[in-house]
């Protein structure tokens, strides 16, 4: 039964538990895509699989005894997640600290993806231009030279130290973040319209840096857009609603149509060697151009923070618009399409 | 089934939409539900989860989504929409450091003096920061907070205060640099590459040919020419807005009355006042749009160059009234000055730095660099320190950007839905089998595209819609359209739904900021007018096309890229205009001729006297060719009046027939998966009418048909003779002059090489070292190569060379060979001699008098004054159909 204005206990706490199981089985999902893939473990699946269990196909070829166990460890990660989305949803937390918690997680994802793109970019631009200039051999010496002009070598020794420090700047910073994007982008065109103009000067990576930027504001910057509202609604019958009806067409709209899109990205991007997020980034995948910069792989993965961030943030949204309806917290709809730039 | 599931895509994103979800998910989530229901109910009633798909199954188009989806940035081709951005963040820096409003209002005390003055100079503001922004909303309320009411306070009629204000929030789209342009160019370039695919097997299917002309090609787009395409519409509007409200305000005074300034209008500060606030957002636009349409910067490129001129402008801006306000700025312009002098003195190119010149204008150019840079970023700290500025800024841009990126990123994942149910095929057949061929199609297409528009905004219309049926509208050879005409209308045409009562979207945003003293009614009362004007607008572009296409061309035709004269594409304008030119020409031409002939070339070696005389009996011919071309082109003209309805109605036959004969394959496809024997005597049934409907269908075809297509081809062919003739005609003729002034101008060269070829003989002897002689032919050779009209010298020396075989060398034949050469040479020397240092003046001059006539296809590119000629007759539509 529902009161006048409150939703009922049963219901709160079952959207409550889909909400966080949900993200946590979308972490547990990159986490066990990336041991299958790069730890070679035989996945969730593959396990089950080799036990009998649950009808699922065993894998092709011989697993080990050692591979078996860690694939084990596999399928207990996501009966962790389960278990610990049932646990706190049931002794603990309400809707409103629950959104605010998804929220604080979109937002680290997207403060430490910002901080990766940044020194990355910057990095790898300055490699692909001492490349390009062959200066590089005069300065790092032969050997180093080489495996500069290796996607992978530049992958594993300099892209993912510069993501980890990116992740731990975004523990201790808050203040920086996405939206910096966007003067990044207008600082990068300009050295573009600098080199070009005057010094005659133009090379890919210039160009590479730009795109590998701008595909990141946007996609990361899509969290915040929603938190803001920023996102355009047609808002003939929107306006005209009670701050119930909004926050009814905010909740049933996140979980019919926002997460389902996120988990579509997620699942069919990374199911398997050769789909669309893991292909590029299993291989290093670089642009044509072999002076370019080497991100390219990177920016599949923009799909995965993207996805994932928003995952977060639609679950917090839809918390709050929850808790808006069950009367917790005060409902502060922004108007939406005015707010553009004005 | 496929219907079925296409009606419940449409029934879901309709609800989505009308829930007022964000429009960037409802639209992928509508996409991802309907194709989950149609692979579970497959899965479920058919066994197989592909069932109720066109084609393949739900995880596929799932993908195809995605893919699509990640295709935004992930392909170098889609560069053009990382312009985006860098506009938003331009506009919105205009906005928060309050430049735009100081335009505003600057403009408005400006112009107030003269009737309707404020209203003009609303809608010049409204184009101007339209310009800058591109987002409907922001203008209409950025103008409706700061000019509605200034306008009512003078008493302006609110219907007409409050109609000028939306219309001019809505020149946004149509004027440069719009971000909608540049997603419709985006959405276009991929409709013109599909339209062209589909127009090339069109062509294969009606003439049995493999590859189709290229001149029967569809003109695609790109975000430069869209800005230079919407460039004239836009102005056109301009005018037609401050027509109107000069007109109301002479005819009805009380409408919009003058409006005095109380200060002095020739105040010195005053005029201060005027050019600050005035002329550098003026700079600003134009160099931006400047830049992009002579060429020089592609749109990405321009649009940093907006962004950062923005963002010193608000460093001086946010610093009004201090000492210092004016440094960073002062410091720009002058190193700017400074770089573009350095850089007309020195060759500054990083890449070449040879002399010591180079080295000092390289040094100066990086100090002028560094010091525009420290202007740069000083002005940045600036926002950034001032009121938080920069911060806002940013934040707005990222959140603007974001937002329509996403929805590009969600319609990708709709279009893929959309696919899957064959939605696409069914829009086609729709729009194909409409009454009335192309316009109208053009008419229900911009119909439909108007209703969305009281529903949807510019972006969400731009990549639904202009993606499913642009590719149809663009391969029609009826119309032929260009890709740019037709996204300036769509864009035109989505500006007047947005200002159509009831729902128009600008009427929405005016109301919200509106004071309460306006009514609603007045809002709509005041629009009417300018529907009305934006409708003459509409049908101006519509008739009068080379409006929209002529400044892209003109721009393509004249920039560093430009197609040679000989390229096919061009030939039929540039005939056009070469035919006009002889025959006014022609008494000047003739006389030029006249004198070549009266030349005395007695002397002169015999292939440069026949190509001379075949040069000038070419020339004189022309006129002839000419008209051979023009009674072809006139035979035509005769012929296609009877000849225009029968194709037409043949190619609608036959048309049908393919779609009987597609439909029939996919039933025996049906038919051969299936055992249910009710189900195959049913396919059978169908297939067996469809076969009916073809025999009868074919009998339709008149019984002349053959007969009357094969003469009208024959008719067509004569042109193409008549054209090729005369192209080869002049192409000799010009080939033969350039040649003989070569030939006779190289005399001197060719006398410089007597002692080498002499002393031949020297090196080739009997009991010589071999080895050398063939060495001494070999580099004489090379010397001779380089020296034009030497080819009966240099097969004598080449006779001279094989007989020097390793191996087989034969010294004494050789020897004879150079004597002969020597002969050759002499002879082909004393000739050249003869031709006077007066004759070969007079084929210089006649060479210049017919460069860019007779010669014009033989040049590099078109002169400048030939490209607009020209330009302005290819930026017609063309009907192509009869070739078809």
């Amino acid at each position: 039964m529902t009161t006048a204005s409150g939703l009922h206990p049963l219901l709160v706490k079952s959207c409550r538990f889909g909400g966080i199981a949900s993200v946590l089985l979308a972490l547990v999902f990159i986490l066990n895509n990336f041991l299958t893939y790069v730890g070679g473990m035989p996945g969730v699946y593959g396990t089950l699989g080799a036990a009998g269990l649950l009808g699922f196909s065993a894998p092709s070829g011989n697993i080990s005894g050692g591979m078996l166990t860690m694939g084990w460890l596999q399928v207990l990660l996501v009966i962790a997640a389960l278990g610990f989305a049932g646990y706190y949803t049931t002794s603990r937390g309400t809707l409103a600290d629950d959104s605010k918690h998804m929220d604080n997680l979109a937002s680290y994802i997207i403060r430490a993806s910002f901080w990766a793109v940044l020194f990355v970019g910057v990095a790898d631009a300055i490699i692909s231009f001492i490349r390009v200039e062959d200066i590089h051999v005069a300065l790092f010496g032969k050997t180093i030279a080489t495996k500069l002009g290796l996607s992978s070598w530049r992958g594993l020794y300099i892209h993912i130290p510069l993501m980890v420090i990116g992740a731990f700047i975004a523990i201790r910073d808050k203040s920086v973040s996405v939206i910096w994007l966007i003067l990044l982008v207008v600082i990068a065109e300009m050295l573009i319209v600098l080199a070009r103009f005057i010094f005659a000067y133009e090379q890919t990576f210039m160009g590479d840096l730009v795109r590998f930027w701008y595909a990141a504001l946007f996609l990361f910057a899509s969290a915040l857009t929603l938190k803001q509202e920023g996102h355009v609604r047609v808002d003939v019958f929107f306006a005209g609603f009670q701050d119930r009806t909004k926050a009814w067409v905010n909740a049933t709209g996140s979980v019919a149509f926002g997460m389902p899109l996120c988990w579509i990205v997620l699942v069919l991007g990374m199911s398997g060697k050769a789909s669309l997020i893991n292909s590029p980034m299993l291989n290093f995948e670089t642009s044509m151009s072999g002076f370019g910069m080497y991100v390219k792989y990177l920016m599949a993965a923009f799909l995965v923070v993207f996805a994932i961030s928003m995952l977060a943030q639609f679950t917090s949204y839809f918390f709050k618009a929850l808790a808006i309806m069950n009367g917790d917290i005060k409902p502060d709809f922004g108007e939406s399409h005015q707010e553009q730039g004005a | 089934m496929e219907l079925f599931f296409l009606a419940v895509l449409f029934l879901i994103m309709m609800y989505a939409l009308g829930s007022g979800y964000p429009v960037a998910f409802a639209l992928p989530g509508a996409a991802i539900i309907s194709i989950a229901l149609a692979g579970i109910t497959g899965y479920l009633f058919a066994g197989d989860s592909g069932a109720y798909f066109i084609q393949d199954g739900p995880i596929e188009w799932l993908t195809a989504g995605v893919t699509n989806f990640r295709g935004i940035y992930w392909e170098v081709e889609r560069d053009t929409l990382i312009a985006i951005p860098l506009f938003i963040f331009m506009g919105i820096m205009l906005q928060r450091s309050r430049i735009a409003e100081d335009l505003l209002v600057t403009m408005a005390q400006l112009f107030g003096p003269i009737p309707g003055g404020l209203g003009i100079s609303v809608v010049f503001v409204g184009a101007l920061l339209a310009a800058t922004t591109g987002i409907v909303g922001a203008t209409v309320v950025a103008m409706g907070l700061i000019s509605l009411p200034a306008m009512l306070r003078n008493n302006y009629s609110k219907p007409l205060a409050t109609g000028t204000i939306c219309a001019s929030g809505t020149l946004g789209q149509i004027i440069p640099p719009s971000i909608v342009l540049i997603i419709l160019a985006d959405q276009l370039a991929s409709a013109a590459d599909q339209a062209a695919s589909e127009r090339k097997s069109l062509y294969k299917e009606a003439t049995g040919e493999f590859s189709m002309p290229s001149t029967l090609d569809i003109v695609s787009t790109s975000a430069g020419d869209m800005f230079l395409g919407a460039f004239i519409p836009g102005l056109i509007l301009v005018g037609l807005y401050m027509a109107y409200i000069l007109g109301s305000a002479l005819l009805r005074p009380s409408t919009a009355p003058a409006v005095p300034y109380d200060g002095k209008l020739l105040e010195r500060a005053f005029i201060q006042k005027v050019i600050l606030s005035l002329v550098p957002p003026l700079v600003l636009i134009f160099v931006v749009l400047g830049s992009i349409i002579a060429g020089i910067a592609t749109v990405n490129q321009a649009g940093a160059i907006g962004a950062i001129g923005a963002t010193v402008m608000a460093g001086y801006r946010l610093r009004e009234g201090e000492k210092d306000a004016f440094y960073p700025v002062i410091l720009a312009t002058v190193s700017l000055v400074v770089i573009a002098l350095l850089m007309t003195v020195f060759s500054i190119n990083i890449r070449k730095i040879e002399t010591g010149m180079d080295v000092v204008g390289i040094t100066a150019a990086v100090i002028a660099v560094a010091g525009f840079v420290t202007a740069v970023v000083w002005s940045g700290w600036r926002t950034f320190k001032i009121e938080d500025t920069l911060n806002g800024v940013m934040l707005e841009s990222a959140k603007t950007t974001s937002m329509v990126f996403i929805i590009l990123l969600g319609a990708a994942m709709l279009t893929a839905a959309f696919r899957a149910f064959g939605g696409e095929e069914i829009v086609k057949e729709f729009l194909t089998g409409l009454p009335g061929g192309f316009w109208a199609q053009f008419v229900v297409v911009m119909l439909v595209i108007f209703l969305l528009g009281f529903f949807l905004d510019f972006i969400e219309i731009a990549v639904v819609v202009v993606p499913i049926v642009s590719p149809i509208l663009l391969a029609d050879p009826t119309a032929n359209v260009t890709a740019v005409w037709l996204g300036v209308m769509i864009g035109m045409n989505i500006q007047t739904s947005f200002l159509t009562p009831p729902f128009g979207f600008a009427l929405f945003y005016l109301r919200g900021v509106a004071s309460s003293a306006v009514k609603t009614l007045d809002i709509y009362r005041g629009v009417i007018p300018f529907i009305a004007l934006q409708l003459i607008g509409l049908t101006i572009v519509g008739f009068y096309p080379p409006l929209v296409n002529f400044l892209p061309v003109r721009t393509y035709l004249t920039s560093e890229t430009a197609p040679p004269p000989k390229n096919p594409r061009l030939q039929s304008c540039l005939e056009d205009y070469l035919f006009n030119t002889y025959m006014q020409d022609r008494g000047r031409l003739e006389a030029a001729t006249g004198e070549v002939a009266s030349l005395d070339l007695s002397g002169l070696p015999k292939d440069i006297q026949r190509d001379l005389g075949l040069m000038v009996s070419n020339v004189n011919g022309v006129f002839d060719l000419v008209q051979n071309i023009r009674d072809a082109e006139q035979a035509i003209e005769v012929a296609s009046v009877d000849y225009r309805p029968i194709h037409g109605e043949v190619r609608q036959i036959e048309r049908q027939i393919r779609r009987n004969n597609k439909i029939i394959t996919a039933l025996k496809l049906e038919q051969r998966g299936t055992d249910s024997a009710s189900k195959i005597a049913h396919i059978r049934e169908e297939i067996a009418e469809l076969d009916a409907e073809n025999r009868a269908l074919k009998a339709e075809i008149p019984s002349n048909w053959k007969s009357v297509n094969k003469e009208f081809r024959s008719i067509r062919s004569e042109l193409t003779k008549a054209q090729r003739q005369y192209r080869k005609s002049v192409d000799e003729s010009y080939g033969y002059l350039m040649t003989a002034i070569d030939v006779l101008t190289a005399s001197d060269a060719l006398a410089a090489q007597e002692t080498s070829l002499k002393a031949l003989l020297n090196s080739v002897r009997v009991n010589g070292n071999h080895e050398e002689g063939r060495d001494a032919i070999k580099a004489v050779m090379t010397n001779f190569s380089a020296i034009a009209g030497t080819s009966a010298t240099m097969a004598l020396l080449d006779e001279a060379g094989k007989n020097m075989r390793k191996g087989r060398e034969k010294p004494e034949e050789a020897r004879t060979a150079i004597q002969s050469a020597l002969t050759a040479f002499n002879a082909d020397l004393s000739g050249r001699r003869n031709a006077s240092p007066e004759m070969i003046a007079t084929l210089k001059t006649y060479e210049a008098e017919i460069r860019n006539s007779i010669g014009l296809r033989q040049q590099s590119r078109l002169p400048v004054d030939i490209a607009t000629e020209i330009s302005g007759c290819l930026a017609k539509h063309r009907d192509i159909s009869l070739s078809f």
